[in-house]
């Protein structure tokens, strides 16, 4: 059944963000282009550029620029709609007598979420990386040094890939905390009868007041962890403690903000 | 197969202090129709509400089949809404194809021909569609499964009285016949002449619970009648008049 939710928020995902993937790439294609062309060559080999250019890269970069920011905002106001809308507001009325359980709900939205965070920061990435100057020789040398770093792999090579792939599990599991603190903060909403909108934004700032109490307590105790670390240890293992620490305590509070919604939509449901 | 479909046992509802149902004690078994009466404001929809699982009852228990509210009640039962619930984006099939999905129950080939004989085009956009289309769409997806137990909130509450039965002629000619029906509704004539049995909801408590026929004959009158006199004389009981 978990499958299935997914199948339908993922469905409803790529409904939304159909358009704007592919045009924040395409725009990104444009601006390379347009960047090229503003540089002109003139006849003595000297670098110089052209207004008309100028003025044409300075606004297909404007529309870029919007569109990637459209592109964030978006991710944002989709989770908060899709959770919002279809567990709190009148779809909840089929989502909630459909034959699953409140937790696997949750899940679904929360990882069709994340899934669209992460991929709207990697068509961010790939769009600069489209945006850059390159040629086809530049593409592969980069292709040989990826060949490279295969064919000489050792131990060095296995603890910054390491590294990499801690650092994207930490980007993950904060999306995660941030996307349940939303919607811990719009189940408490719900619980009111009235002002059930402003009721959630008064309960996601006092959650964020709390944690930020609650950083300021234990980031004493962090700083001495990590700095013992340091001052036993060399090599790599002090950066991979750091990090596991950090997504252990991001994923400690995503679990009190999963069980609080979990709680609220199983016990205290109640739809307009 | 728990020869009760339905059973209440002191179901209590408060909504902060306002009590909604005060004791609710209900056992319900096959192959009924039965109607949930009350004026508005008497606790319809929240016992509905209760038994497919959008409500929490605040005191007592309730079993469907058996079975405490969950995944598998769920699954039996057809539950209609009194409002839209689906999202605008979609196609009346698109909804066909998730209910297929997630009830076994769900048979899409009698949907598309419920379609036909009610003149709607399962493949425009909800969004498109006229207000009156939409509730003909979502009484489609409530009938053409083969539930257990249909729960109909208000089904003929906003439409006109020929659409009323054609509603309920709908409703007669899809149900699965081993299966019960509870109709809410506080217009009791229109609905008198299909139901078994009959449910008196006033003020969060069951008054009258009992079979059409019994009720005819002890009462010597129709359940509309009854149903009238019983909340006319309320208003006027206290003597403002």
């Amino acid at each position: 059944m978990f499958g299935k939710l997914l199948k339908y928020d993922f469905r409803s995902m790529f409904k939304q963000f159909a358009f704007i993937w592919p045009a924040a790439l395409v725009l990104a294609l444009v601006n390379h282009f347009t960047m090229s062309a503003m540089t002109t060559v003139n006849g003595d080999g000297i670098l110089g550029t052209s207004t008309a250019g100028t003025t044409t890269a300075g606004i297909a970069m404007l529309v870029y620029v919007a569109i990637l920011l459209a592109m964030f905002i978006t991710a944002v106001v989709f989770t908060i709609q899709r959770f919002y809308k279809g567990v709190l507001g009148d779809e909840g009325y089929l989502m909630h007598t459909l034959p699953v359980r409140p937790w696997q709900l949750i899940g679904s939205k929360l990882l069709c979420a994340v899934v669209t965070t992460f991929l709207s920061v990697v068509v961010a990435v790939l769009s600069i990386l489209v945006i850059m100057p390159w040629s086809w020789r530049d593409i592969n040398a980069v292709f040989r040094a990826f060949g490279y770093l295969f064919s000489h792999w050792n131990m060095e090579t296995t603890q910054a890939m390491w590294g990499l792939l801690e650092l994207l599990l930490l980007m993950l599991v904060s999306f995660a905390t941030g996307f349940l603190q939303l919607y811990v903060s719009m189940s408490i909403g719900h619980l009111f009868s009235k002002n059930r909108v402003a009721l959630s934004v008064v309960a996601f700032i006092v959650i964020n007041a709390l944690m930020v109490a609650l950083m300021n307590a234990v980031l004493p105790w962090m700083e001495h962890v990590i700095v013992s670390v340091f001052a036993e240890t060399s090599g790599m293992w002090p950066y991979h403690r750091a990090v596991w620490t950090i997504i252990g305590v991001d994923f400690i509070i995503a679990a009190v903000y999963f069980a609080g919604t979990e709680y609220i939509l199983r016990r205290k449901l109640n739809l307009e | 197969m728990n020869e009760l479909l339905v059973t209440c046992t002191g179901v209590v509802k408060r909504y902060g202090n306002k009590p909604a149902l005060s004791g609710v004690n209900l056992e319900l078994g096959r192959g009924r129709i039965v109607g949930l009466l009350g004026p508005n404001g008497s606790g319809k929809t929240t016992l509905i509400k209760i038994l497919c699982g959008l409500l929490q009852p605040t005191e007592g228990a309730v079993l469907i089949d058996g079975q405490t509210v969950g995944p598998y009640t769920k699954s039996v039962i057809s539950y209609l809404p009194d409002r839209m619930y689906f999202a605008d984006w979609m196609k009346a099939t698109d909804l066909f194809d998730l209910f297929a999905d997630f009830y076994k129950d769900f048979d899409k080939a009698r949907a598309m021909s419920m379609c036909a004989s009610l003149g709607v085009t399962p493949s425009d956009k909800l969004k498109t569609m006229s207000k009156g289309t939409k509730e003909k769409v979502q009484l489609v997806l409530v009938m053409a499964r083969k539930a257990q137990l249909y729960l109909l909130d208000e089904p003929i509450a906003g439409v006109d009285p020929a659409a009323r039965d054609f509603i309920l002629g709908t409703i007669l000619t899809n149900y699965n016949e081993a299966g019960t029906v509870l109709i809410s509704t506080h217009l009791i004539s229109d609905v008198e002449r299909v139901l078994d049995e009959a449910i008196f909801l006033k003020d969060g408590q069951i008054t009258l619970h009992d079979t059409v026929d019994n009720i005819r004959e002890r009462e010597g009158k129709s359940v509309d009648g009854l149903f009238r006199e019983i909340f006319r004389a309320r208003n006027y009981e206290g003597g403002a008049f």
